[in-house]
């Protein structure tokens, strides 16, 4: 059965995985220059071309009986209308109500309560700073 | 229907020819990845519209993630995709210990994987830049950030599950290795490895929007 099955030359292999390195390189590179709103869709678009690189060639949808393709392209025309539906509620709620959008832009209530902290996570007493220093004070 | 003598032991009864089992195998690893795109691809929606309706803290705390450890795992999720494919170019060429070798190396990246990852979380547990209301990290960069522990639910939550995935994974390829050394699988069989080869692809395609959603915005 072995010879029904297309066995693909290990250069193709081994060029997929070096554009997919060198793509990584790229989105890492382009996304310490500041584009605007064009980062994240250059981010993407590349994120795209690796995905559609991985699907044909790892995952041999390019040789595959095309029904195996059909379903994963179905699954991704699925997932644009569930993205599209939903985006086209939650981003025009603010153009019916003004009020439905206004919450979202404020800072949740538990915020008040957390004590400040330093860069490693541990909390700041204002009061005390000088607690600790105090047990090792000799006079 | 019954097969005369000749056809192989790995031809189950309901089927007509080893081809046909093959390929309908494979259709039906196609119908859970479509289901697989789904699961992840609600969680993209949520990432979406949160990102769409808090654009400034979504860009300011993305920086509290380390771009190098996302980076080195991207590196060796793609390497490991890389290995995967050779296993089963080495297996349909009758190299059984090269097969093996390298579904040893697909199995070590992704413990590489999940160590990194390990560590990235255990940074966060210990900061507190946690899910929801367990958030409690009010570092110097909070001042002007809005909500970030919704951020971090996001991330822990497609990161949790995507990590969850690497882990089955890691079981998937164990128990290939097991096949292949009590050679379960050969070139004319090797449907279980074929399969589990295209999940292991999709936590990688995965695993490359993730990268640049969560580290790279900003």
């Amino acid at each position: 059965m072995s010879e029904h099955h297309h066995i693909i030359p290990l250069k193709i292999y081994f060029t997929v995985a070096g554009i997919l390195f060198f793509l990584t390189g790229v989105t890492v590179w382009v996304s310490y220059v500041d584009l605007g709103f064009l980062n994240i869709v250059i981010a993407l678009l590349i994120a795209g071309t690796k995905a559609t690189i991985v699907a044909l060639f790892f995952m041999h949808l390019l040789w595959d009986d095309k029904k195996n393709l059909t379903a994963f392209v179905l699954s991704l025309m699925f997932l644009a209308i569930f993205m599209i539906i939903t985006m086209s509620d939650t981003e025009f709620r603010g153009a019916i109500n003004p009020e439905i959008k206004d919450p979202i832009n404020k800072r949740a209530a538990f915020y008040d309560s957390l004590p400040l902290t330093d860069d490693h996570g541990n909390p700041i007493h204002e009061d005390d700073s000088h607690e600790s220093g105090d047990k090792d004070d000799h006079h | 229907m019954s097969h005369d003598k000749s056809s192989p032991d790995f031809l189950y009864h309901h089927f007509y020819d080893v081809n046909q089992q093959y390929e309908t195998s494979k259709l039906g690893m196609w119908g859970f990845i479509l289901t697989e795109v789904l699961t992840f691809g609600a969680l993209f929606v949520a990432y979406t519209v949160y990102r769409a309706w808090n654009p400034d803290m979504f860009i300011n705390a993305n920086l509290l993630l380390d771009v190098n450890k996302g980076l080195i795992n991207t590196i060796v999720l793609i390497g490991s995709s890389l290995t995967m494919a050779l296993a089963i170019w080495a297996i349909q060429l009758k190299k059984k210990k090269l097969s093996l070798v390298m579904l040893f190396i697909t199995f070590i990246c992704a413990a590489i994987f999940l160590g990194i990852k390990y560590l990235e979380y255990e940074h966060k547990f210990h900061l507190g830049q946690l899910p929801g209301e367990y958030y409690s990290y009010m570092g110097p960069e909070i001042a002007n950030m809005n909500n970030p522990h919704i951020f971090f639910s996001i991330y822990f939550i497609m990161t949790g599950l995507h990590g969850l995935h690497v882990a089955i994974g890691m079981g998937l390829i164990a128990w290939l290795m097991y096949l292949t050394a009590r050679d379960k699988l050969h070139s004319a069989y090797y449907t279980p490895m074929e399969l589990v080869g295209i999940f292991w692809h999709l936590v990688d395609i995965i695993w490359i929007f993730l990268f640049p959603l969560f580290y790279l915005i900003g």
